[in-house]
């Protein structure tokens, strides 16, 4: 399905099935193997006292769980956000406002993630955990909103004709056959609103969130190139197998019979 | 026909019903009566965008009717609610409209699902069903629409609208999406179908000679869904109430209504001299000059119709089974006209009429099916002069 | 001070930003459309070479730009270089993707017609396929250059140039009088600007793509 549809805006569909079939072996092989092969090399050097401080199990599991934490929250927002939400722009007494909140949803892409993060935390002087997965949420929302509109849209009026003409209810055809039929577009955006979390998890230590970014700048800061490097790297693991499991998602929970 | 025991369709009265969309000065529909009688085909036939669609869609309600009535068996379509009537009313759409998602066993158990049947009742249905429409329940309960050819997803169509058993079956356009060959024999099985369940059908084309060849009513539909003629398919044939009609029948009418009559529903006569193949040439040869013959039809033990010898033939012939040439194309009584017509065309005037164990009946000739297309346009001329 | 003031007051300086932003931006796009545009020319007859080409710069588009800025430090140091380097990867999915898809997509009977009345292999895939791809390639142009503009943002960590400054300004004075309008005149700056690109990108689409294929 996804490669009939031509993406818009961010998005890390290949467009080709065999690419996505190559991704779903390799990805974990060369995250092992990468991760791997750094944290060894970490860990086996001669670190100096500023770089012990950070490249200890304790700091590295904090920092990693901290960032997982974030995009676990950012999924959960969008998709107990986006999902409904689509829904609802989709029944036909609110297909006239539906635009509106696709242009909004699109402005909140346009806009940069930092710019977003920053003018949240200057506004609301939080800081921390919500503070960082809030405007992250508002940033990933797009895709997921976007797909669900489009999934269930593109749902054959046929079919829908057919469901409510044998007697089902119009929530009956909304729970048996549209959404459904939409769950691989949406699970689709919820893979790349996944993406997009996990990497600008990255920048919650600006605004004390925490995350593996603080590592990356704490090397940066102190002229560590180890720590910038681990934090960097693992960051970069972790992006990649929240990806893969996206597309393991992809894989398998959409529904049979489909082509 | 008398035998009403057997219908397990209801009656369908639409009473000046309309269809106004908001924003456009002209109704949909405009203002439509009729009664389709229960347990028959009626279809609605017409050109694309004249309301045939919305008429039949306004019957189980997925178009509410903007004012009149409609009553399935005595029943007030308008006061149930919709969903409650649509589980009572079964409805096949072009290209079946299978939920891809699925299997066939799926599809066919929505209804009897909906309305609550248990398990063991909805799996022994879907077994049946799919019997009836003539899919093997073993090889095809669990596969997936796309695993299907579109002739069997039309089955499944049919199927599925049909699971629970509803007096009322609505089809819009069912066959419009498959290759000729294969809608020939969806037609054929709905027929057969129909000839045991006399469910109350109402079936919408776009195709008259679908409609012709399905049809016990059809109702030839102009703008607006306005009814320019609703009669029995030999009637609108050979008396099509205004221009409109006679356009859309189009050519050829009464070629389509050779394809409604049968050999045995006109007079073919015993006018041929038969001869039993055992019969000596020199015998034949004198009766045929006693009743100034030329040619003889000669039988076997059973009266099938073997071969026609002229009588000059018969003077050399040592016996009547070598003598002659054979019979070519012969006509069932079953047969319909347009089959005798292509067979009398072939035989150079006439055809053998044989009965249905193929025994010699009778001769057809051309002019027998130019006077029963007369005689039935005369019919239905004084018919409809009469009403 | 309310924003108007602000950015009235800092002109001069926002001018320079926006204009550096667009710059670099744009600038990554073109190398990345010249090189998308290779790789798919390349790969796009070989199942296999598109499935590598594809998956491989999908997974790079999956890695955190910040932690790729990170690792790009050490290497080639601070500035615009590892910024370009950065920009330029990201934007080479979306345009081989869909260079990708748009020469795949080429009807074969167009392809053969064109062999048939004697074109050249290379005169078929300029003057037919590219052609006919050319609506698939700007869109990935332009989903790549709305990507990059605030991935350009976080750049500025890297002492990258352009509007990334403002916010990352407006970040380290938390508190401060202008802290907001900062972070505010930089981050509307990038909106209006990809705004303004889109429009842009409509009036290419709007001549360079051949009538007789417009949707």
């Amino acid at each position: 399905m996804s490669s009939t549809t031509k993406p818009q805006g961010f998005s890390t569909e290949s467009g080709s099935r065999r690419a996505d079939r190559i991704r779903l072996l390799a990805q974990p092989a060369a995250v092992v193997v990468l991760v791997g092969a750094v944290l060894v090399w970490a860990f086996t050097r001669n670190n100096d006292a500023i770089e012990a401080e950070s490249i200890n199990a304790g700091v590295l599991l904090t920092k990693t769980g901290e960032h997982l934490l974030i995009t676990a929250v950012v999924a959960a927002i969008v998709t107990g956000i986006a999902v409904p939400l689509g829904v609802l722009l989709t029944r036909s007494w609110a297909r006239p406002v539906a635009p509106l909140f696709i242009a909004i949803a699109n402005i909140g892409q346009a806009a940069p993630a930092l710019g977003v993060l920053v003018l949240f935390f200057l506004w609301t002087e939080w800081e921390g955990l919500w503070c960082a997965a809030l405007p992250i949420a508002f940033y990933s929302l797009l895709p997921v909103l976007r797909n669900t509109i489009t999934g269930i849209e593109s749902v054959d009026p046929a079919l829908v004709d057919a469901g409510r003409g044998i007697g089902m209810s119009s929530s009956g055809v909304l729970f048996r056959i549209e959404l459904p039929l939409a769950v691989p577009l949406v699970l689709a955006g919820l893979r790349t609103a996944l993406v997009l979390a996990v990497g600008t998890a990255t920048l919650a230590f600006f605004v004390n969130g925490g995350g593996l970014g603080e590592l990356v700048d704490t090397g940066y800061k102190l002229n560590r190139v180890p720590v910038l490097v681990v934090g960097a790297v693992l960051a970069v693991g972790l992006a990649l197998i929240v990806d893969w499991i996206g597309a393991v998602l992809e894989e398998y929970l959409g529904p049979k019979g489909l082509a | 026909m008398a035998d009403t025991e057997n219908v397990s369709g209801v009656e369908i009265q639409l009473d000046n019903v309309t269809k106004r969309y908001p924003g456009s000065r002209e109704p949909a529909v405009r203002d439509v009566t009729m009664t389709i009688p229960a347990g028959k085909i009626v279809i609605l036939v017409g050109p694309s965008g004249c309301g045939k669609t919305t008429t039949m869609r306004m019957i189980n309600r997925l178009i509410e009717p903007s004012s009149g009535t409609i009553t399935i068996g005595g029943e007030d379509a308008l006061r149930l609610n919709a969903d409650t009537l649509r589980r009572k009313v079964g409805y096949a759409i072009q290209q079946a409209g299978l939920f891809p998602h699925f299997t066939v066993a799926q599809n066919i158990s929505v209804v009897p699902g909906l309305l609550g049947w248990e398990r063991g009742r909805i799996n022994d249905r879907v077994d049946e069903m799919m019997d009836l429409v003539g899919l093997d329940p073993a090889q095809y309960r669990d596969r997936f629409p796309r695993q299907l050819s579109g002739g069997q997803q039309q089955r499944v169509g049919v199927a599925r609208a049909l699971a629970a058993d509803p007096p009322v079956l609505l089809m819009d356009e069912p066959f419009g999406a498959v290759d000729p060959i294969t809608r020939g024999n969806l037609q054929d099985e709905l027929l057969r179908l129909q000839t045991d369940l006399r469910k109350t059908i109402v079936f919408v084309t776009h195709d008259f000679d679908e409609a012709v060849k399905l049809g016990d009513k059809i109702a030839v539909l102009g703008d607006q869904s306005t009814i320019q003629q609703y009669d029995t398919p030999e009637a609108i044939l050979a008396n099509p109430a205004n221009d409109m009609v006679a356009g859309f029948v189009g050519a050829g009418a009464s070629l389509k209504q050779l394809t409604l009559l049968r050999v045995r529903d006109v007079d073919y006569e015993d006018i041929a001299l038969t001869a039993p193949a055992d019969e000596s040439p020199a015998t034949l040869r004198q009766r045929m000059i006693e009743q100034n013959r030329t040619y003889a039809l000669v039988l076997d033990q059973r009266r099938r119709p073997l071969r026609w010898v002229h009588v000059r033939a018969l003077s050399t012939a040592s016996s009547l089974t070598g003598a002659g040439t054979p019979v070519g194309d012969s006509v069932s009584t079953q047969s319909t006209l347009h089959d005798a017509l292509e067979a009398i065309l072939a035989e150079g005037g006439h055809a053998v009429v044989t009965g249905t164990r193929g025994e010699y009946v009778g001769m057809i000739d051309i002019t027998t099916v130019t006077d029963t297309i007369k005689q039935l346009r005369e019919e239905h001329e004084a018919g409809s002069a009469a009403s | 001070m309310n924003l108007f003031d602000y950015v009235a007051d800092r002109w001069d300086r926002l001018s320079l930003q926006a204009w550096l932003h667009v710059s670099e931006v744009v600038q990554s796009t073109i190398i990345a459309a010249v090189l998308g545009v290779l790789i798919g020319v390349a790969v796009y007859r070989s199942p296999i070479g598109s499935a590598l080409a594809t998956a491989l710069a999908s997974t790079i588009l999956t890695v955190p730009s910040f932690a790729l800025l990170g690792l790009l430090i050490p290497v080639v140091g601070l500035g615009a270089t590892p910024t370009v380097i950065a920009l330029v990867l990201y934007a080479l999915l979306p345009i081989t993707r869909n260079t990708i898809v748009g020469l795949g997509g080429v009807d074969p009977a167009i392809r053969d017609a064109a062999r048939g009345i004697g074109m050249s292999r290379v005169g078929v895939l300029a003057r037919v396929e590219l052609r006919l791809a050319w609506p698939a390639i700007l869109a990935g142009m332009r989903v790549a250059t709305q990507m990059l503009m605030g991935i350009a943002v976080i750049a500025a960590y890297a002492k990258g140039p352009g509007l990334g400054g403002e916010v990352f300004s407006g970040l380290v004075r938390a508190g401060s009088a202008n802290a907001t309008n900062q972070a505010l005149a930089g981050t509307l700056g990038v909106v209006i600007l990809a705004l303004l690109l889109e429009a842009v990108y409509f009036l290419i689409a709007r001549f360079t793509v051949s009538r007789g294929i417009r949707g």
